[in-house]
């Protein structure tokens, strides 16, 4: 048992991530020699407030996805730390922690997937699949693990009877619900949902988020939500974190972001999303960005958006910015960020 | 069983594409399956159709009857599809077979396709050159040096980057948005009048769907070539389409132009999916609006309008029994639904 020095953080933060660093190296030949390295997180800081939703946004390949793994060390990190408070009130470096106390977390933290058809064992019952975390953590009886099940399954709005049941038998967003149950099970305090409701229509998804913004205010669950879906991370996120090859370029409350971003790419990201408002649409002036995201084992010198970046000039393609922090409560990482007169999405 | 109507009125001059009544199902172990169960729209010349619903409305069955690209174990069970071509002669689509010559004509000739997942749908053994090339040495009669003349022209079209080094390349060494501009050109290669793109920027970031989008429109402008086409939100569809046809459980329940349908539904089902959608810019805090239930298993389609079970205006004795017809409203917007008239009435009271 490792006895870490006590870190410190503020009262109201349940997460924080300090200058976080994923690399996976690139192997070639029958020795696996290394030849480059892809840097998928590279130094990221944030924290994430108890009870809120943080909402993580970028495109495909911009490491959002492994934030929610480093965080649940899924992966581990290659540097930087991950303080996590537990629910007896301890500060602890998930970092430092061995697989045994590693597994006891993650009874507090928890995963939503993506895809509900391939995350649920097809050949396993609900009550097989929503119990076994209880079952792996040795939690209650066989007796309290049914009682806890079928209790689970009508707080997602499923019929505590389905327990006997299969996941074939249930549509897209149903199962998405049992992965929400499953999560529950161990009475978490954190879950980082990636993409949750991605592959469902409209409809549902729109009953999903409702029902996980209901289960958050009964349960005062805090949320990471990873989405590429502006308009949904918008509706459901307290705070925003906007990623781009790796690093955050910009974190702040999501009203004052989405009016008034303060780094190109946030403006570029809100230009892009399709509005179901034609006339609007009309008028609107649309610049798509040039381009595509660079090879993540290839990543620009300077600040990793100025190829793309409409503003940039000779310091952006020589100095890396760092993420700062500004007098308004937000964090951007622009040479530029005070000075650019950005385009957001007008509150209406 | 395929209903041959012999006494079909001639399409208006500048309709391209119409179908009738068009029913597509399949027999399966649970059951009947009527994914397509009397679907009517049309296309005019130049002009962009958007078909939009959720899963299981039948809108890529519907779409893949027009190319008679359907699974082997579709049944053609009603209606008819026909196409005008560019002879002006009409063509009786749905009683041409998958193979037939006609069919082979039309397909990657007349009408273009573009679908969903560009990795699947190029094939991975032959460069981007050898796939245009191809395509086009089968609609024309040109060399192949012409053919190859005509892919790096085709590609320079769809604004891809350096197409003289790109034509010899495989699909696996381009990105997905480079993956898709390759499908567009290869749809492009014989200047289709109709083009029909089911879900082309689903599997695409956002920065690269917007250059998707503005590139198809500039091209459709340009080539004044007619687009169906199947978005994945309703964004997609408001930004490019002119039309829009709303699809239900096998059937068109709404069809308007892009304001009518986005400003002024009709139906309640288009209503409730408009609702359920967060906007950017005015949706942060305010509950999603839901619609109740979920779509129904396909082989067990509720009597009556097949929507009232989980329509909130559904009126006992009415909409459980009786399966609405279009009504018609003076602009030319239709809506499935036996009360769509007194809807809009309460609508313009407001």
């Amino acid at each position: 048992m490792s006895t870490a020095p006590t870190k410190t953080m503020h009262d109201d933060t349940l997460i924080s991530v300090r200058g976080a660093k994923k690399y996976f190296p690139v192997t070639e030949g029958w020795f696996n020699r290394q030849v480059a390295t892809i840097k998928a997180v590279d130094d990221i800081t944030f924290d994430i407030k108890k009870g809120e939703t943080f909402g993580l946004v970028g495109e495909s390949g911009s490491g959002k996805s492994s934030i929610a793994r480093l965080i649940l060390r899924a992966y581990d990190l290659t540097g930087g730390e991950i303080l996590f408070r537990r629910a007896s009130g301890e500060v602890i470096d998930i970092t430092t922690l061995g697989d045994r106390e590693m597994r006891d977390l993650r009874r507090e933290m928890q995963m939503i997937f993506q895809d509900p058809y391939s995350s649920l064992n097809p050949r396993m019952t609900l009550l097989d699949l929503v119990g076994e975390p209880m079952v792996i953590h040795g939690v209650g009886s066989a007796g309290e693990i049914r009682d806890r099940v079928a209790e689970l399954l009508g707080l997602v709005g499923l019929r505590p009877e389905y327990v006997t049941r299969y996941p074939h038998a249930f549509s897209g967003g149903q199962r998405q619900r049992i992965g929400i149950a499953r999560a529950l099970a161990l009475n978490p305090s954190f879950i980082a949902a990636d993409e949750a409701v991605s592959a469902l229509d409209v409809s549902v998804a729109a009953q999903n988020i409702n029902l996980m913004q209901d289960l958050q205010e009964k349960l005062g669950l805090t949320y990471l939500f990873i989405t590429h879906d502006l308009g949904m991370v918008e509706h459901i996120s307290d705070r925003v974190g906007v990623m781009y090859l790796g690093r955050l370029m910009e974190v702040g409350p999501t009203d004052s972001l989405f009016a008034k971003p303060m780094h190109p790419y946030t403006e570029a990201l809100l230009a892009a999303v399709p509005q179901p408002d034609p006339r609007g649409n009309r008028t609107r002036k649309r610049v798509p960005l040039k381009g595509e995201i660079a090879d993540a084992m290839n990543i620009p010198t300077g600040c990793p958006f100025h190829p793309r970046c409409p503003y940039a000039d000779e310091k952006c393609r020589a100095e890396v910015p760092a993420l700062r922090a500004l007098d308004n409560g937000r964090q951007v990482r622009c040479h530029y960020a005070e000075t650019l007169d950005l385009v957001g999405v007008a509150a209406q | 069983m395929k209903q041959q109507n012999p006494a079909l009125i001639p399409m208006p001059p500048e309709r391209l594409l119409e179908l009738d009544n068009v029913g597509v199902h399949f027999p399966t172990r649970e059951g009947l399956v009527k994914a397509v169960n009397g679907v009517s729209y049309h296309v005019n010349r130049g002009e962009v159709l958007g078909i939009v619903g959720e899963s299981g409305s039948g809108k890529s069955v519907t779409a893949r009857s027009i190319m008679r690209l359907q699974a082997k174990n579709a049944l053609d069970a009603s209606g008819t599809i026909r196409f005008r071509r560019q002879s002006g002669a009409e063509v009786l689509i749905s009683s041409e077979d998958r193979q037939s010559r006609t069919m082979r004509q039309l397909r990657g000739g007349e009408i273009g396709m573009v679908f969903q997942e560009p990795m699947t749908a190029l094939s991975p053994v032959h460069t981007i050159g050898t796939q245009i090339a191809r395509t086009v040495m089968l609609h024309r009669k040109v060399s192949k040096a012409e053919a190859r003349a005509q892919a790096i022209a085709l590609l320079t079209r769809v604004q891809m980057p350096r197409p003289n080094d790109i034509v010899d390349r495989y699909p696996h060494h381009l990105s997905g948005g480079m993956r898709q501009r390759a499908m567009i050109a290869l749809a492009l290669a014989c200047d289709p009048v109709l083009l029909i793109a089911d879900e082309p920027t689903t599997a695409l970031d956002v920065t690269t769907e917007a250059q998707i989008l503005e590139l198809l429109k500039s091209l459709q402008q340009e080539l004044n070539m007619a687009i169906v086409f199947i978005p994945h939100n309703f964004g997609v569809v408001a930004h490019i389409a002119d039309r829009v046809a709303v699809m239900y459980l096998g059937r068109v329940v709404e069809t308007g132009t892009v304001d009518e349908i986005f400003y002024e539904p009709k139906h309640p089902y288009t209503q409730a999916l408009l609702q359920s959608i967060p906007r950017l810019g005015k949706s942060h805090g305010r509950r999603l609006r839901t619609i109740s239930g979920m779509v129904p298993d396909p082989y067990n389609v509720p009597p009556g309008c097949s929507f009232h079970p989980r329509c909130l205006k559904a009126v006992g004795g009415v909409c459980n029994v009786t399966t609405p017809e279009d009504v018609v409203f003076p602009s030319g917007q239709r809506a499935r639904c036996h009360y769509a008239g007194d809807i809009a009435i309460a609508e313009a009271a407001q």
